[in-house]
């Protein structure tokens, strides 16, 4: 006898919730098909399952659907206004580079290469100004 | 947007887009919260945290990504971190297992139960079914109003709440499994369940009655 045929009735509707979830890749979702192929009530019972499992999404996305109140709309913007404007920007501004580049040649022909960069920056903090006036 | 540009970008620029991209979500998360919370004062206070966390940490969000999941994530994690810590409510058991698949015995239902529960649970009004979600376990209403309100799937929502994924299903199975109980209970309080019955044989009404054998 198959292993997936002694599987009951209980076990099958009870695993329900991975057809619904769509996960079936799992090993269980195969034997929960092979006894559905053979048990009607099984078959009646999971189509029931799937219409009150939509009915309730249905019922609770219709319940649940409240709008915040405009003062949490108001107190969340305010907040992120004030955290921006409290900080700063940092900008690195290079005033100006310049290389020196030396080349030396000794008594034996060695040539000696050097290069050396010189650079003067300054790094300016500076406050955001928040763009009040957005384009909405 | 390459991870070098968020790099240039300014405090000001990511503000604009956290405005423009997370704040939209103000509403979705404020009616969650308030199934978190259970009241509107501690719903306000913990949405306006979770944008002030999400703003906080935006630099760390990867463009592209699941917005909502993301926001979903402080959402719940600053609910359990923050509001759950002050009450002292026991958990579900703490060894979880998972036993969708050795969840009590169902049986089947009679084809009249299945038209009263179908009609019964039409005609519930709002407050019993936000009654009903209130009802059952933490764990287990925050799993289901992700999966059943916000539409994520059991691996996203292993994400959201930190547990693995097996732990979702388990508490997805539990949580429908005791909810439909209690709408289907209120509905019967209603007189939904015998008043939709189309016969007049006491047997039949009965049948109805007996939905789920323990």
């Amino acid at each position: 006898m198959n292993q997936f045929e002694v599987v009951p009735c209980n076990q099958i509707l009870n695993s329900f919730v991975l057809l619904l979830e769509g996960n079936t890749d799992l090993p269980m979702v195969h034997t929960i098909e092979i006894h559905l192929s053979e048990c009607p009530n099984c078959t009646a019972e999971l189509a029931h399952e799937k219409k009150m499992h939509s009915l309730i999404q249905d019922v609770l996305r219709r319940s649940c659907c409240e709008t915040a109140p405009d003062e949490l709309h108001d107190s969340i913007f305010q907040q992120i206004h004030t955290q921006t404007a409290g900080a700063f920007t940092t900008e690195v501004l290079t005033e100006f580079t310049m290389t020196e580049i030396s080349i030396e040649i000794d008594e034996f022909g060695t040539i000696e290469h050097r290069e050396i960069t010189i650079e003067h920056t300054e790094e300016i903090r500076y406050q955001t100004n928040y763009p009040n006036e957005r384009d909405s | 947007m390459t991870s070098t540009d968020l790099v240039k970008e300014s405090s000001a620029d990511r503000a604009i887009r956290f405005e423009r991209d997370a704040l939209v979500f103000t509403n979705q998360l404020y009616a969650a919260a308030l199934r978190y919370t259970k009241n509107p004062h501690d719903a306000k206070d913990l949405v306006q945290d979770t944008y002030m966390k999400a703003f906080s940490s935006f630099h760390q969000f990867e463009p592209g990504t699941n917005l909502k999941a993301w926001l979903y994530r402080v959402l719940t994690t600053t609910f359990i971190n923050t509001y759950r810590k002050d009450q002292r409510r026991p958990q579900i058991s703490g060894a979880e297992i998972e036993d969708w698949q050795l969840a009590s015995a169902a049986s089947h239902s009679s084809n009249l139960g299945k038209s009263a529960e179908v009609e019964a649970l039409e005609n519930l009004p709002d407050s019993d079914i936000k009654r009903a979600l209130n009802e059952i376990p933490e764990e287990f209403r925050i799993a289901v109003y992700l999966a059943d309100v916000e539409g994520f799937s059991y691996k996203e929502i292993a994400e959201i709440v930190g547990v693995p994924a097996g732990t979702v299903m388990s508490r997805l199975h539990r949580g429908r499994k005791q909810l439909r109980e209690r709408l289907t209970e209120y509905a019967k309080d209603l007189g939904y369940s015998v008043k939709t019955s189309k016969s007049s044989g006491a047997e039949e009404i009965q049948e109805s009655n007996r939905e789920e054998t323990p």
